[in-house]
């Protein structure tokens, strides 16, 4: 009967069975679960612990790594190199131009990249390209065009910028006095109205592109002849070309890599950067058959001409013999240019923070080169020192390995230069003869390691000596009775007429007119014959040998040597003491030769041609050669002119020089 | 609810180990292949003789070489140390095959290559070509130390080490480059700041951690693993050489620095005096390198060294210091015969060995000899007339080339503390009047020579 009474406990009851039904049966697998669970726990736990010990491995191996190699190898952490020139997506370039009496300025985009407000300085016509891609400035110019010949140089300069570029010019204090037509007509075509039309003191700037548009003109006009133009200020904007419409599609070589590189950043080298047929920059000249100067290096002292480099580079990589890898360009400054110039040939440059002024700068320039040159090439016993003014022969290297043994081997020598101070178109001959000589040339010559490491380094005057270089190396008591070996005929010619010591009426005077060996492979002459004895010798047998000259004759005249070719004469001058050169002077100056000090003498003679004959001339009785004097002739003595304004002190040579 | 959650949390837990589980297997092959697989190439080069990574980029990286021209040879210390066990079996079959791939076989991540700088020309041709047989290559350049010394000059970077990588296996290419004092220097390796620092393990190359300074090798052509290589003609010389062979610079910034608070001396006499203690010093290291002897430069010669990369003006004699235990008979004839004779002798071997000779026109060589202690290193000094002993200690050094006046020298690597101990410090301060019993900061009373020792031990000529 109970069984269907309900039960409220019942339910509980079966409820409660079923629950422990249902428990028992896990109590059961509790165990199992249990099990499970402890197992999958610690399953887990492991999996989490390797995990995190992994990571944390990984984390130091990678930080250990990062911080050796961070040790080891960051001991010098370069700053960023940031774009000295930022360029901007911008297609238009907004330019400022400025031209007035005593200041002009060029800004382009806001920089200024023209300033000039000295006083005395910078008169005439400023020119500067830029690129018409990339706005930079690739050439900056100023021509005195108040003075005559400025002009031509205006044309010849705008003649060699590429087509495209564009060109801005400004007037600083007068540009018209010597402005031709030519250059007039030049101006004309690159679209200026005003140009033909300039006149004295007038103000003027002007924007174009060369072979193109006009992108502003402005000009005020000088109201009368003792005053100005009022100053005029010319704002415009230039529209910018795309990179390749500004270059030319040269194929893709090494060598027209650099080719574009320097293009695209310089103008004014003419057809090095000519789109159709550009100018080798690699020259590939013979060598030279048993050459031994082909590891000696070559230091060449540059300041900031880089176009004088330009040519000088390339008559250097043209001479037979040369050895690019030999080459370093020293560039006294931080100039860029000249950088581009030496990159553009493949060569090395170095840069080097000029030190003191003047004369001084040079000086320690040349120091510092020097040395740095026989750094670089510890085993070098010489080194071979140009200058970026200087052309070079094509037989250069040759001259230098016929004869370079002897600077080796003679310690009497104290150098072998490519230049003849005396040798004039007029007063030398032969290209396969040698000199001795008691004065140092310099422009182009070659330095033992041990007369530079040894004598002149320790002692070489420091910066505050204004010092010439050239002229302490003269001084006896560096040069210590040693001299030099020279050709008759130079294998150097010095075409700088802007220089530190150095003008265009000097360079006229002095240089124009060196003779300059083009002739290739001179076999020379007798080279052991140039020893310190064997000289002595050679010397001998030539007075020996030579006619002595007519004595009553004005040695000045052209009569003096008779009409002959290659005989040998012999004059002798009045020559007190070693020191003597009064009559040398003279004879120099009428001669037309260097005659600003002494140049060329060994032992009281010099060695020179008149009219295609040999010319000796003997200092009696200061020289040792006295003794071939004839006793009836008298030595000719020439009075130096009575009122001479203290022979201007013009220093000797120029060497390399910052404007 | 309890339960559930704990069966959620259980689930959870497992899902998480099973992501964890997953990511360690993914790792880990990620470690595999990063590890270039060098375990397989390992194995197939064991099987096939010739096969491995290695082998084949050796080989490559030596045909892209010479078909350039440029001379460059091995001096990987791995592979020339098992050359050099089998020299003498490899120069007398020169082309003989070998019968297994021995050397360029063993998987290592680079092999080292030398080049010296002046017998090629930079060509960028190289690099193009490298890149078509596909290398991917580093340059490392830094500043040219031979303009170092110099004032004020620049734009003088020269590449130092060049690493040609090619799959899993890197060429390192050290540049030397010839310096004066006749010897070869190779650079440091050091990263700049933009530089790919994974691209090999730079740590564990053989060349770069410290420049180095070398004497200039002859080369043997040989034929290894059927590839032809150059190596310098006596690894074994090479390699001892290779170990002691970091070289430190000058600090030409420090001396600069010197010399504007003291300016230099120009005058004739320090010339003079300058001129005559290279000489002398040239001519000392001439003498004692041919007779094998490891010197470096002492005193006074170590501190201008240090202080101003130049002889002291002032010092008036050249100092130079050698282990006792590089001692040998021959060392006094030896200097008698290069014209220097013998001015006086000081102590005996055992102790306090100083010798002094004399150079020409009052400069003086004095050979202090140095023993070494457990903790410190010494040197003894004798006063002629009184007999006395003095000892000069120092904490104790290794040796490190460098370049003074255009010769490589050794100094202590651990200047400083050289310098420091022998003048205290204030090194930095010149002082012209010294004497040698008092001023030196480590100088100690050393007893008495006994008398009865006194002609052996003091010898004055």
């Amino acid at each position: 009967m109970d069984e269907w009474k309900p039960n409220p406990a019942i339910k509980p009851h079966k409820k409660r069975s079923w629950y422990l039904a249902w428990k028992y049966k896990l109590m059961n697998q509790r165990t199992l679960r249990k099990l499970c669970q402890t197992g999958a726990v610690l399953f887990l736990l492991v999996t989490v612990i390797v995990n995190i010990k992994l990571i944390l491995d990984t984390r130091r191996a990678a930080y250990e790594e990062e911080e050796e190699s961070a040790q080891d190898y960051d001991d010098e952490m370069l700053n960023a190199e940031v774009a000295r020139h930022p360029v901007s997506n911008k297609k238009v370039l907004d330019v400022e131009v400025y031209s007035s009496r005593s200041k002009v300025y060029v800004a382009v985009d806001g920089t200024t990249v023209l300033e000039d407000e000295a006083r005395e300085q910078g008169r005439g016509i400023h020119v500067i390209v830029l690129n018409q891609a990339t706005g930079h400035v690739m050439a900056k110019r100023v021509f005195d065009t108040y003075s005559p010949h400025e002009d031509e140089a205006m044309v010849l300069f705008l003649n060699m910028v590429a087509r495209g570029r564009i060109l801005i010019f400004t007037i600083k204090d007068e540009g018209s006095f010597h402005l031709k037509d030519t250059a007039k007509n030049v101006l004309k075509s690159l679209g200026s109205q005003v140009a033909p039309f300039l006149s004295w003191r007038d103000m003027w700037t002007f924007v174009g592109k060369k072979g193109g548009e006009v992108y502003g003109e402005k000009h005020a006009k000088s109201p009368a002849l003792s005053t100005w133009g009022d100053p005029v200020l010319l704002k415009t904007e230039v529209h910018l070309t795309s990179v390749e419409d500004a270059e030319c599609h040269w194929p893709d070589t090494e060598l027209n890599r650099r080719r574009k590189r320097f293009c695209s950043k310089v103008e004014g080298y003419g057809s090095v950067c000519s789109c159709k047929d550009p100018t080798p920059i690699e020259f590939n000249p013979d060598p030279l058959k048993d050459n031994k100067v082909f590891d000696v290096p070559v230091a060449v002292i540059a300041g900031n001409r880089p176009n004088y480099l330009y040519r000088m580079l390339r008559s250097l990589l043209s001479a037979q013999g040369v050895n690019p890898q030999m080459i370093t360009v020293f560039i006294d400054g931080y100039y860029e240019e000249p950088m581009d110039v030496v990159e553009l040939f493949g060569l090395s440059g170095i840069q080097h923070t000029p030190i003191s002024i003047k004369n001084a700068r040079v000086s320690q320039h040349y120091k510092a080169s020097l040395t740095a040159t026989f750094n670089l090439f510890p085993d070098a016993k010489f080194a071979v020192v140009l200058e970026e003014d200087l052309d070079i022969s094509v037989d250069f290297f040759s001259f230098l390995s016929q004869s370079i043994h002897l600077l080796e081997e003679d310690e009497s020598l104290y150098c072998i230069s490519a230049w003849n101070d005396q040798g004039y178109e007029h007063t030398a001959e032969d290209p396969s003869l040698l000199y001795r000589v008691e004065t140092m040339p310099g422009l182009g010559w070659v330095l033992r390691k041990s007369l530079y490491k040894d004598e002149l380094e320790p002692k070489w005057p420091t910066p505050e000596k204004l010092w010439d270089w050239d002229m302490w190396m003269r001084m006896p008591e560096q040069r210590k009775g040693r001299e030099c070996i020279i050709p008759d005929i130079s294998r150097s010619y010095h075409f700088g007429i802007v220089g530190l010591n150095m003008n265009g009426y000097f360079h006229e005077a002095y240089f124009k007119k060196h003779k300059f060996n083009t002739v290739p492979n001179v076999q020379l002459k007798n080279v052991e014959g140039l020893r310190k004895d064997a000289y002595e010798t050679e010397i001998h047998r030539l007075l020996g040998e030579a006619e002595v000259l007519d004595h009553s004759k004005n040695p000045c005249e052209d009569s003096f040597v008779p009409d002959t070719e290659g005989r040998v004469y012999v004059m002798f001058i009045k020559m007190e003491q070693e020191a003597d050169f009064t009559t040398w002077t003279q004879l120099a100056k009428c001669l037309h030769i260097w005659d600003l000090d002494v140049r060329g003498n060994h032992k009281g003679l010099w060695r020179l041609f008149r009219k295609k004959n040999h010319f000796l001339v003997v200092g009696v009785p200061a020289s040792p050669y006295s003794s071939k004097k004839p006793s009836s002739v008298t030595p000719i003595y020439m009075e130096p002119p009575a009122k001479e304004e203290g022979a201007v002190a013009v220093p000797a040579v120029a060497a390399a020089e910052q404007t | 609810m309890q339960k559930i959650n704990k069966n959620v949390v259980l689930a959870l837990l497992s899902l998480t180990s099973l992501v964890f589980l997953l990511f360690q297997l993914y790792y880990y092959k990620f470690y595999l292949s990063q590890k270039n697989g060098a375990v397989f190439s390992k194995v197939r080069g064991s099987l096939s003789g010739q096969d491995s990574t290695r082998w084949h980029v050796v080989r490559k990286f030596l045909g892209l070489i010479s078909s350039h021209n440029i001379p460059v040879y091995l001096v990987d210390p791995l592979i020339l140390g098992l050359v050099d066990k089998d020299i003498e079996q490899i120069r007398s079959s020169p082309d003989g095959p070998s019968p297994e791939c021995k050397y360029f076989c063993a998987p290592r991540d680079f092999t080292t290559f030398a080049l010296l700088d002046k017998t090629w020309k930079h060509e960028v041709g190289l690099f193009r070509t490298a890149e078509k047989m596909g290398f991917q290559w580093l340059k490392i350049i830094n500043k040219d130390p031979r303009l170092d010394g110099m004032d004020d000059l620049s734009g003088t970077e020269i590449p130092l080490h060049y690493i040609f990588k090619l799959a899993s296996h890197a060429i390192h290419l050290v540049v030397f480059y010839e310096r004066s004092g006749n010897y070869l220097w190779h650079g440091p390796l050091r990263l700049k700041q933009h530089m790919d620092r994974k691209f090999v393990p730079f740590r564990k190359l053989h060349f770069g951690r410290y420049p180095g300074a070398y004497e200039k090798p002859e080369l043997l052509l040989i034929s290894i693993d059927d590839l032809k290589v150059q190596i310098p003609k006596n690894p074994s010389s090479f390699l001892e050489e290779m170990s002691h062979s970091r070289f430190l610079e000058c600090r030409y910034r420090e001396a600069r620095a010197f010399f504007q608070l003291y300016p230099d001396d120009a005058s004739l006499d320090a010339v003079e005096f300058r001129k005559k203690a290279k000489s002398l010093l040239h001519l000392a290291a001439m003498t004692l390198n041919k007779l094998g002897v490891k010197f470096w430069l002492s005193s006074g010669t170590c501190l201008g060294w240090f202080r101003q990369c130049n002889v002291i003006p002032h010092s008036k004699d050249v100092d130079l210091g050698i282990f006792i235990r590089d001692y040998k008979t021959d060392i006094i004839p030896a200097f008698q015969k290069a014209g220097l004779p013998l001015k006086h002798k000081f102590g005996k071997v055992e102790d306090s060995l100083e010798l002094s000779f004399q150079g020409d026109d009052d400069v003086k060589l004095d050979i202090f000899f140095f023993y070494e202690e457990d903790d410190h290193i010494w040197n003894g000094g004798t006063q002629a007339k009184s007999g006395k002993k003095f000892k000069y200690v120092f904490p104790k050094f290794t040796l490190c080339w460098t370049e003074f006046v255009e010769l490589r020298v050794h100094v202590p690597c651990e200047t400083l503390q050289y310098i420091e101990a022998n003048y205290g410090p204030d090194w930095k301060v010149p002082v012209k009047t010294w004497d040698w019993k008092s001023s030196p900061s480590n100088v100690q009373y050393n007893g008495i020579w006994p008398v009865d020792e006194w002609d052996d031990v003091i010898q004055i000529y």
